[in-house]
Order: structure tokens, then C-alpha cells, then sequence
């Protein structure tokens, strides 16, 4: 009996508890508490955002002004341009929201990074234009304090486009528009060619028109990082998570020959966790679809083409995704530094590859045989030869005019797009990222004119069409 | 005075027992016929007090604050229709009730005749208006906010504590008007001066003085848009109120006690008109400026002559009435753009005509034009610091100019300018937003006619 009276030291029965210890153990995981209530204790301190309750770093935050619906270089140079022409310091909250931190599908990296500006739009011209201006003087734009300079390994070598004899009296006046719009492209007759590029084979060219400044190609990741870099330190929002539902509220409204019309505006955005159902609300004023080859799904998600085809409610978003490979082969006695990007009458291109006689090249595909492109699988027999690698990125293909789509949607109000490029996204992102931001801030597209890109086109029914992409 | 207050606390079961469909008529309705009740108090033929009971009564420097509390209710009511329109029953009448148990405090403690009695009721005023910025604002920075102005009051207030009771035991008792005539006039000592400190702060901090306003911006940013208002309007007050009460048993320390206040509140309402002028969020603007406006309410009754204590009534109630509808008309655009931004929300005028109106008035009375009581406030204080050392001049004026800048700054940046895609469905004013504003623009323009009633003590 005296045994079991005596609380502790010798004999422990079955009921008694140590001294110190409770069921679940406050001193197991010392280390583990004492840090959570160091994080607590800090988020009262001011400065810091209050996470008393549940800890939501990882959430976006509960209101934006604007939201980018995509990272890529697009989204990302909308970004910079709204931080770079509103008035004041942090006056307007940007958040950027990326589903792949990884980019590892993203049509910016793996993109083959050219830049050219022998289209035959005037607006196209001096997108390029403006982009190989913003190119140059990057360390400008994109300078952040204590970071080392971008090295954007621009190589100038110029674009060269042979046409054939049926093409070649368009191209003579497409040559004309860029010479006026300040494009800097000769014209070469076959024998001028055999002269300059002693290995080009001319059966079958007529003309060729070369690009002699502006043009070339550079390193797209290395643009992408150093815009993400400056944005960041703009004090724009990054988050990692998808875009899985837009709330909106609708008006219904009447034009001036009394036919009803719906309006709307997105006032919350549903942004989805990676693998898990935890999702936040983010409340915006502005939406902003630069999601690339996926733009025509956050179109759904706004509503945009649901009505009766024909009318503008019913008028979709034309732009899908389309899967385009990138073959690279090794060729030792191949065409020397200086060659242009070549792209031939048959629309196959090819560039060079570095400084190991690599070339890398492709060609888009006819319409019956586009890939598949629900994963980015290569197929080795598109190429006839032996290549030493390959690779394949989406095209945001629009499938109207394979142009992009700028500016704001007319019925759904708030919402913008910076989307549609078909292949040159890449080498206009600076203008159009400039453009969004002057329509967003100003009302009106300032300094390059992008009225032909608007939406509303596709109701309209006016191709603006280039003649050859690439 | 208990036919003011138990109607209020008998808002409380109304609120409770309304229908669904009924709540916001039945509140607003019956605010609204409670609010002409402090009329009643104006027009006292002599200035002695005119008590109606030993622990409730009302003089000439209260009425005024009075009216604007119960005239302030059910235009809070009105404006926070829209954004309680999806909460749940329980929800809507619980920040109804907030509302009310807040109104009931502060008409309590304007009316309080014994100063304890203020302070609890003070204190009491911090609850619900905690509650409404933390459970009912917008962002998750209203945690932080809340906790700001939680402790910021607190800390400022508990020394005042102490100091009434200390008082209350030299002087035997805390009634005001007893106070009038029991003079205790104070040595020069080290506890004395400290007993000053401790009165001030609580209500320096409440007003708020420059170096201690940083609650102000967060929290008013945070709250939603009754808080706003009321925080804007009356609480403010609160403070200038305090403040007014106790330099009658605090003199002759103020003489050099007030120098240290006197010169941060000039500084600090230049500081805060400049800062103004930078800023990008619509709401924040509208709080620095009642900071602003409030440093040369400070700064009025630190000066302590009878034509600068008319000037700083005058200017609470004018500075009550258009800080409050800024923040309506600053609520109408959130409601629509669900965004604070100014840039991102221009040339409103050419879509809402009737609103750009508003606009136009409320900034014209902010920027003090005549012939509004906004620039008899002003005016009032301006001279009275003038004769008090005629170098102030200087910093009021440059304040005026400012405060001039900013106002149109704010206009201009809202109203005109060009309309951007995203703003062009809008929908068009409610009846009850321009209600609203006019409820809050009639008593500002009418009191133009006839200021002498606000004007406090002085004939």
C-alpha cells in the first residue's frame, strides 16, 4: 500500500506520468514550438503582415489592382511597363500569377529567339522596332541596383527571307513598308546572294530581302529573367497557382439603337494552390489574360464566347495552342559566323548555333500535318536527317490572322489581352507590354498604335494578315 | 438627455427583432427621427449650463458635437448597405448593432457631466469601433490596424486614468461644473507637469498630433466605410472635446507646457498636406488630411483664447461632416472599381455628372472656400495663432495653399482626365449614395447661413 502511495523515484505503475511530460508532449518537438512562437511573437511586431490565425505565405495576397494571368515574357513586360509609367512610387499592386515556376512549358523558353522586323504590318514593323531599341539598352531598363548587367547575347546577324518568283513582287512591296516604317532591309538578287553567301544554293529564288540591323537573335531566358528580376524589384507580386475561376458581375445595359447588351467586370480571382484544393479570392480591378497558349481557357473562364455564334457574346478567343519542333544537327564545313537566320521559299528556317558549327532549324508545319499538341513530345520524323537533338514549344496560334490580340475585351470590361502571337510574342513583348499599360493608364494606346490588334476584330471579321510567318 | 439616449438603446431591439426585408429601413428611419432631438439643446439664451440632469447635460461646446453623432447614424446606415448586401442575417445585425452600442457611447460620453464617467465611456467607444475595422474591413492588414489603434488609444489613455483619479482626490469631485469654479491653480513642479502630460496624451494621441498619427492612416484605410466615417467624424472629436474640458483645471501649466504640442502640430500639418500630395491611395489621402485638419484643431485649443476655441468647434464640426463625405464619396468608387488606386479610376465626371458634383463640393469645403464654416474655422484659428506669435502665419498660410493643392490634386485626378476601357460600365448612382451626400452637404452649407450656433462659448 505504501508502495503505490509514493508519487515518484522508484516503482512506476502504469497510471503515473513523468513529471513534465502531458499526453502529445509539449516538450517533444521543443525545437519545433519554440520557433513557431518566435513566429508568432514576430508577426505582432509592426512591419510585419499579421498571420495570427493560419500562416498563408504561400497565398496570394486578398486584393490586387491588377492581376497577369501568366508569367512569360509577356505578362512580365506588361508588368514592368505599369510599374515603369504610373505616377507615383507603389501606386498600383500588381500580381503576377504563374502555374509553372519551372517554365518548363512556356513558350518563352523555348523559343528560338529571333527577332526581325520584316513583317509587312506597319504596326508589326515598329514593334520590333521599339523591341530591338529596348534590346539594346536593356542594362538601362532592366538595371537593378547591385546586380550584375544582363548579357542578352544578342547576335545582330540579321534574318534573311528568299522568295521565290511567284513571291516576289510582295515582297518587293512589303520591303517598301519597311523601309518606310525605318527598317533597315536590302533587297538581293540571286547573283548578289551567290556573292555574299557563297554556300547558298538559289534554285528557285528570285528575290531575297536581307535585314541588315535590328535583326538576329538572342537568348529569350535570359530576357525573361532579367525582367523578372527588375519587376520584382519594382515591387510587383509573384505567385505560384492557377487561375480557376473568375467572379464576376454583370449589367445589362442597351446601346443607342436599343439593343440589349451585357456588360461585365471580374471583381474576384479564384487562384488555385498547386496540387491542393486550397485556393484564394483575390479581389482586382483589372485582369490581364497573358497566359500564351492557354489564353483561350481563361477566356472561357470569363465568360468570353458564350452566346449564340455569330454576335460578339459568342465571338471566342481564336488562339490555341500549336506545337512547332526545333531540330538541332552538327555540320562542320557549314556556313560560316555571319549567316542570317535563313528562311526559304518553303518556309523552312535555320540559324546558327553557337560556335560548334551547330545550326539549329525547322519549319512549320501544313495544316494536315500539325502535331498533336497535347504534350511536347518530339517527333523525330518530321526531320529527315540526323539531328543531334530536339526540342518543341507551343505557339499561341491565333488561328484568325496569326496576329496578336491586344487590348481590352469589349464586353467583359476589365479584362485585357496581351495574347495571340503566333511565334513572334517573343520579339514584341517590350511594345506590347508598353501598349497594355498606355491603354490601361491613359485609355489609349500612346506611343505605337495597336487599334488593327484589338478584339474586337474577330467579330468584325478583319484579317489583318501577314503573308509569310515563320 | 434620456430622451437621446434611450431611443438610441432602444435601437438595439429593434435591430434584433426586425425582418429580413425590413432592417434597413426600420434603423435608418427611426436614426433618423432620434437625430433631431439634440436641436432641442441649441439656443440657450444664457451660456450657464444648461443641465437637465446631474449626470447627463449638454452646453454650447457639446450640442454641436451632439448633433453631428445622432445626425451621423443613419447616414452610416445608408452607406454600408452595399457591402453587407451578401453577408448572412446574423451578420448584418450584429454590425448594425456595433453601430448602436457605439452611438450610445459617444452620445454618453459628450453628455457625461462628471469626467470619470467620460473617461469610462471614452474607453468604452474603442470597442466597437475595434470590432468593426477588424471583423468587418477589407484587407488583411486590418489586423495590423486594429491592433495599432487598440494600443496607440490605450497607452495614450491609461496616464489619464491615474490623473482624474489624483484630481478627484485633490479636488474632491470631477463634476464639470464644479470644475468651472473650483480654480486649482498649479505650481510649477515636476509631478504637476507630468499631470498635464498625462491629461494631454491620451487626447493627443486621439486627435491625432503629428508625431503620434500613425494609427490614423492604417486604421481608416482598413476599416470599412462606416468605420470610416465615424472614425473620421466623431471620434476624432472625441479628442478636441477632452481636450476643451480639462484646460479648465489645468491652467496655468499650459502657458509653457503647450510649446512642444503647439510646434509639432504646426509642423505636422504642413508634413501631412505635403504628403498628401504624393499619394496614389484615394482613402489614405482623405485620412492624412483629417490629420491635417486636426493639427490646427490642436494647435487652436493649445492657444487657449475664446476666438481660437471657436474656431476649433467650428472646425470639428466642418471638418466632421466633409472628411465624412470624402470617405462615402471615395466608398462609392471602391464599391465599383474594387480598387483605391486614383489613376486607375479618372474622368468619372463625364459617367456619374450628379457625383462629379458632390465631388466638386466636398473638395471645394475642404480646401476651406467661403463661405463655408470650413473657412471660418480656419479663419478663427489663423488670427488667434497670429495674435499668438505672428510668425505662425507662415505655416498656416503655407498649409492653407497645400491643403488648396491637394483637394483639386484629388478632384482633378478622379473627375477629370480620360476615361479608360475598364471603368466605362459603371453602374449609375444609386439614389441612396446621392441621398447620402446631400444629407451630408445640407448641414455643411446651411450652417454657411448661420455658424452661431456652432460657435461654442463666445457669443
Amino acid at each position: 500500500m505504501i508502495r503505490r502511495v509514493l508519487p515518484h523515484g522508484l516503482g512506476r505503475g502504469l497510471l503515473t506520468r513523468r513529471p513534465g511530460t502531458r499526453r502529445g508532449g509539449f516538450s517533444l518537438d521543443w525545437d519545433g514550438k519554440v520557433s513557431e512562437i518566435k513566429k508568432k511573437i514576430k508577426s505582432i511586431l509592426p512591419g510585419r503582415s499579421c498571420d495570427l490565425l493560419q500562416d498563408t505565405s504561400h497565398l496570394p495576397p486578398e486584393h490586387s489592382d491588377v492581376v497577369i494571368v501568366g508569367g512569360g515574357v509577356l505578362g512580365l513586360s506588361v508588368a514592368y511597363w505599369l510599374k515603369k509609367l504610373e505616377s507615383g512610387r507603389n501606386a498600383i499592386r500588381v500580381l503576377v500569377v504563374e502555374r509553372d515556376h519551372t517554365y518548363s512549358q512556356a513558350s518563352t523558353g523555348l523559343s528560338v529567339g529571333g527577332i526581325c522586323q520584316q513583317f509587312s504590318l506597319p504596326e508589326n514593323i515598329q514593334l520590333s522596332l521599339f523591341s530591338a531599341s529596348f534590346l539594346r539598352n536593356i542594362n538601362e531598363y532592366l538595371a537593378v541596383v547591385d546586380a550584375p548587367p544582363l548579357d542578352l547575347q544578342f547576335n545582330p546577324s540579321g534574318y534573311l527571307l528568299l522568295a521565290s518568283e511567284k513571291d516576289a513582287a510582295a515582297m518587293e512591296s512589303k520591303v517598301k513598308v519597311q523601309r518606310q516604317e525605318g527598317a533597315k532591309v536590302s533587297l538581293m538578287s540571286p547573283d548578289q546572294l551567290r556573292n555574299k553567301f557563297p554556300w547558298i544554293n538559289t534554285e528557285g529564288v528570285a528575290l531575297a530581302s536581307y535585314g541588315m540591323e535590328n535583326e538576329g537573335w538572342f537568348d529569350p531566358w535570359c530576357l525573361l529573367q532579367g525582367l523578372r528580376r527588375k519587376v520584382q524589384s519594382l515591387g510587383v507580386l509573384f505567385c505560384q497557382g492557377e487561375v480557376t475561376r473568375f467572379v464576376s458581375s454583370s449589367q445589362h445595359m442597351l446601346t443607342t439603337d436599343d439593343k440589349a447588351v451585357v456588360l461585365k467586370r471580374i471583381h474576384e480571382v479564384h487562384v488555385q494552390m498547386d496540387h491542393s484544393l486550397e485556393y484564394q479570392p483575390v479581389e482586382c480591378a483589372i485582369v490581364i489574360n497573358a497566359a500564351g497558349a492557354w489564353s483561350a481557357q481563361i477566356a472561357a473562364l470569363a465568360g468570353i464566347g458564350e452566346g449564340p455564334p455569330g454576335t460578339l457574346q459568342g465571338t471566342k478567343l481564336p488562339v490555341e495552342p500549336r506545337k512547332r519542333y526545333v531540330y538541332v544537327w552538327h555540320c562542320p564545313q557549314g556556313p560560316g559566323l555571319e549567316t542570317p537566320l535563313v528562311a526559304d521559299t518553303s518556309g523552312a528556317y535555320f540559324r546558327r548555333e553557337g560556335l560548334g558549327s551547330n545550326y539549329l532549324g525547322g519549319r512549320s508545319p501544313t495544316e494536315q500535318e500539325e502535331p498533336d499538341p497535347a504534350n511536347l513530345e518530339v517527333d523525330h520524323d518530321f526531320f529527315q536527317d540526323k539531328v543531334q537533338s530536339a526540342w518543341a514549344g507551343y505557339y499561341d496560334y491565333n488561328t484568325f490572322d496569326q496576329n496578336g490580340v491586344v487590348g481590352p475585351h469589349p464586353l467583359v470590361v476589365n479584362m485585357y489581352f496581351a495574347t495571340g502571337f503566333s511565334g513572334h510574342g517573343l520579339q514584341q513583348a517590350p511594345g506590347v507590354g508598353r501598349a497594355v499599360a498606355e491603354m490601361i493608364l491613359k485609355g489609349r494606346f500612346q506611343t505605337i498604335d495597336l487599334s488593327p490588334f484589338l478584339f474586337t476584330r474577330f467579330y468584325l471579321g478583319e484579317k489583318i494578315q501577314e503573308n509569310i510567318i515563320i | 438627455m434620456l430622451k437621446l439616449i434611450i431611443p438610441t438603446i432602444m435601437l438595439l431591439p429593434l435591430t434584433w427583432l426586425s425582418k429580413k426585408h425590413m432592417i434597413w429601413i426600420n434603423t435608418t428611419t427611426h436614426s433618423l427621427i432620434i437625430s433631431p432631438i439634440p436641436l432641442l439643446f441649441f439656443n440657450q439664451t444664457n451660456n450657464n449650463l444648461l443641465t437637465y440632469s446631474l449626470s447627463f447635460s449638454s452646453d454650447p461646446l457639446t450640442t454641436p458635437l451632439l448633433m453631428l453623432t445622432t445626425w451621423l447614424l443613419p447616414l452610416m446606415i445608408m452607406a454600408s448597405q452595399h457591402h453587407l448586401y451578401n453577408e448572412p442575417l446574423l451578420r448584418k445585425k450584429l454590425y448594425l448593432s456595433m453601430l448602436i452600442i457605439l452611438q450610445i457611447s459617444l452620445i454618453m460620453t459628450f453628455t457625461a457631466t462628471e469626467l470619470m464617467m467620460f473617461y469610462i465611456l471614452f474607453e468604452t467607444t474603442l470597442i466597437p469601433t475595434l470590432i468593426i475595422i477588424t471583423r468587418w474591413g477589407n484587407q488583411p492588414e486590418r489586423l495590423n490596424a486594429g491592433s495599432y489603434f487598440l494600443f496607440y488609444t490605450l497607452v495614450g489613455s491609461l496616464p489619464l486614468l491615474i490623473a482624474l483619479i489624483h484630481t478627484h482626490n485633490t479636488l474632491g469631485s470631477l463634476n464639470i461644473m464644479l470644475l468651472n469654479l473650483s480654480s486649482q491653480n498649479l505650481t510649477d513642479s515636476w509631478s504637476n507637469n507630468l499631470m498635464w502630460l498625462a491629461y494631454m496624451m491620451a487626447f493627443m494621441v486621439k486627435m491625432p498630433l503629428y508625431g503620434l498619427h500613425l494609427w490614423l492612416p492604417k486604421a481608416h484605410v482598413e476599416a470599412p466605410i462606416a468605420g470610416s466615417m465615424v472614425l473620421a467624424a466623431v471620434l476624432l472629436k472625441l479628442g478636441g472635446y477632452g481636450m476643451m474640458r480639462l484646460t479648465l483645471i489645468l491652467s496655468p501649466l499650459t502657458k509653457h507646457m503647450a510649446y512642444p504640442f503647439l510646434m509639432l502640430s504646426l509642423w505636422g500639418m504642413i508634413m501631412t498636406s505635403s504628403i498628401c500630395l504624393r499619394q496614389t491611395d484615394l482613402k489614405s489621402l482623405i485620412a492624412y488630411s483629417s490629420v491635417s485638419h486636426m493639427a490646427l484643431v490642436i494647435a487652436a485649443i493649445l492657444i487657449q483664447t475664446p476666438w481660437s476655441f471657436t474656431g476649433a468647434i467650428v472646425l470639428m464640426i466642418a471638418h466632421g461632416l466633409t472628411s465624412s463625405l470624402l470617405f462615402c464619396l471615395a466608398n462609392s468608387n471602391y464599391e465599383r472599381t474594387h480598387s483605391r488606386i486614383m489613376i486607375l479610376s479618372r474622368g468619372l465626371q463625364t459617367l456619374f455628372p450628379l457625383m462629379a458634383f458632390w465631388w466638386l463640393m466636398a473638395n471645394l469645403a475642404n480646401l476651406a472656400l467661403p463661405p463655408t464654416i470650413n473657412l471660418l474655422g480656419e479663419l478663427f484659428v489663423l488670427m488667434a495663432s497670429f495674435s499668438w506669435a505672428n510668425t505662425t502665419i507662415m505655416l498656416t498660410g503655407l498649409n492653407m495653399l497645400i491643403t488648396a493643392l491637394y483637394s483639386l490634386y484629388m478632384f482633378i485626378m478622379t473627375q477629370r482626365g480620360m476615361l479608360t476601357h475598364h471603368i466605362k460600365n459603371m453602374k449609375p448612382s444609386l439614389t441612396r449614395e446621392n441621398m447620402l451626400m446631400l444629407m451630408h452637404l445640407f448641414p455643411l452649407l446651411l450652417l454657411s447661413i448661420n455658424p452661431n450656433i456652432i460657435t461654442g462659448f463666445t457669443p
